[in-house]
């Protein structure tokens, strides 16, 4: 979870793990202050989104890429296509900061706008916004070539 | 539920980190913290003469230098087979992925044949 | 003169040394004009790097694992176009033409007309080193699949979830059975 957390968005594997070793070794220091298991899933997302924030912000050098310049991808297929999964994972890691965690958290993580709001220490509607803002620049750039999608 | 959303759930599935991800986070939890200085200690660094801390200085280097490419090298190497790792399973999933859609299409006219 | 033979020599037989690997090299120009390009090239020292790094602890890696062990090389070259008739049926007559060559048989060829989508899938059963190599062609993609080494397909079929399937591929024939009819 936490490395998948972290790969999703920062799209660079070796940074992930190095990013995902740093959250266990502070989970190590503070493991005192968890009170359950459920606690912990929330401590872990909690720290891992923050990092990953952090971490974008000391590299600010950056080429950010932003969503319309990254190419579309072509004939997607309904069945698990591999192209279109690097598609997209493409597509969300170029998602400005805030809302990439929030469509990861969604998506990779199952949680609900009252979950991510809680881990992001951010509004709900906020969420909500991010969400259906993402999706439909997500949308925009996949409908051009597979048509209408039905929400 | 949307296609997009299923698209994305496929796309942003829990990806696994290298093998031996646990047992760097082991080395790290049980590297010992460098111990505090005294004052006294702190004191005879600025009294000790500076031809001995160079050779100290050198000492160190030669021995943290090529470790340190040491471990470079290392890194390398386990970012290069990540990374073949990746496209190995990306290969195989493509190749499956082409099989199955000839596989329907073989089916769905085999299907036909027999309304026929 | 002769060391021109002697050359013009070495490098067919350099080709006809390398006859089981299906050249994919003039597919490279589509990458300009293709929107999503993916070309991976695992050969010889990569490709044992990068099993090695597959997990025995994941089943899906560890059985991977067992399929690529008597393998020497995957390649793959797919290519997807905005527009349709960004490659020329010459690029894919190029590679069913290597494919024509012997020890190479097609096992699976399907033609749709509703989408315009060709499919053929060859095994390669003759000589030290098998091959499997597949072609999908639609008018906005192009997928060639290149495999050398000796493939179980049983064992590919086995890895139905990972998007390849349980298929039934009827084996080609030695030459001089018969089927009965």
């Amino acid at each position: 979870m936490v490395f998948g957390l972290a790969y999703h968005f920062l799209h660079d594997r070796a940074v992930a793990e190095e990013l995902a070793q740093e959250v266990f070794l502070e989970l190590y220091r503070h493991f005192g202050t968890i009170e359950s298991p459920q606690h912990l899933v929330f401590w872990l997302r909690k720290v891992t989104s923050r990092r990953c924030i952090d971490h974008t912000r000391r590299r600010a050098f950056w080429p950010k890429l932003r969503l319309d310049e990254v190419p579309e991808p072509a004939s997607p297929a309904r069945l698990a296509d591999p192209m279109l999964s690097r598609a997209l994972a493409r597509l969300v890691a170029s998602l400005p900061e805030r809302a990439k965690l929030v469509v990861i958290l969604r998506y990779q993580e199952d949680l609900d706008p009252v979950d991510i709001a809680q881990v992001l220490d951010m509004p709900v509607a906020t969420v909500k916004s991010h969400l259906q803002r993402s999706l439909a620049m997500l949308r925009d750039k996949l409908a051009r070539t597979i048509g209408e999608i039905a929400i | 539920m949307s296609y997009l959303e299923d698209d994305l759930r496929m796309a942003l599935r829990r990806a696994e980190p290298s093998a031996d991800f646990m047992d760097c986070v082991l080395a790290r939890v049980n590297q010992p913290p460098p111990p505090e200085p005294s004052w006294w200690e702190r004191l005879t660094v600025l009294l000790r003469p500076p031809r001995l801390q160079w050779v100290a200085a050198c000492v160190i280097l030669g021995v943290m230098v090529p470790a340190g490419v040491q471990y470079r090298k290392q890194q390398r190497m386990r970012a290069e087979g990540e990374k073949a790792k990746e496209q190995l399973m990306f290969a195989v999933r493509v190749a499956g992925n082409k099989l199955h859609r000839v596989q329907q299409k073989v089916l769905e006219m085999g299907r036909m044949e027999t309304r026929l | 003169m002769k060391i021109l033979l002697i050359l013009a020599v070495c490098m067919l037989a350099g080709g006809l040394g390398r006859g089981q690997v299906v050249d994919l090299k003039h597919l490279d120009r589509l990458a300009a004009k293709a929107s999503e390009t993916a070309d991976v090239t695992l050969d010889g020292s990569l490709l044992k790097l990068g099993a090695k790094f597959l997990s025995n602890d994941d089943p899906d890696q560890a059985k991977v694992k067992k399929l690529v062990a008597g393998l020497k090389g995957i390649y793959v070259r797919t290519f997807e176009f905005e527009n349709e008739g960004e490659y020329l049926e010459s690029d894919v007559a190029s590679i069913r033409k290597q494919l024509q060559a012997p020890g190479w048989s097609r096992i699976v060829g399907v033609r749709s007309k509703k989408d315009g989508e060709n499919a053929e899938v060859y095994l390669k059963t003759d000589g030290p080193d098998g091959g499997l190599a597949i072609i999908c062609a639609n008018p906005k993609e192009l997928t060639v699949v290149s495999i050398v080494g000796k493939i179980d397909l049983d064992e590919l079929s086995e890895l139905g979830h990972l998007g390849v399937p349980k298929i039934e591929l009827e084996k080609p024939k030695p030459p001089g059975k018969k089927d009965d009819d």
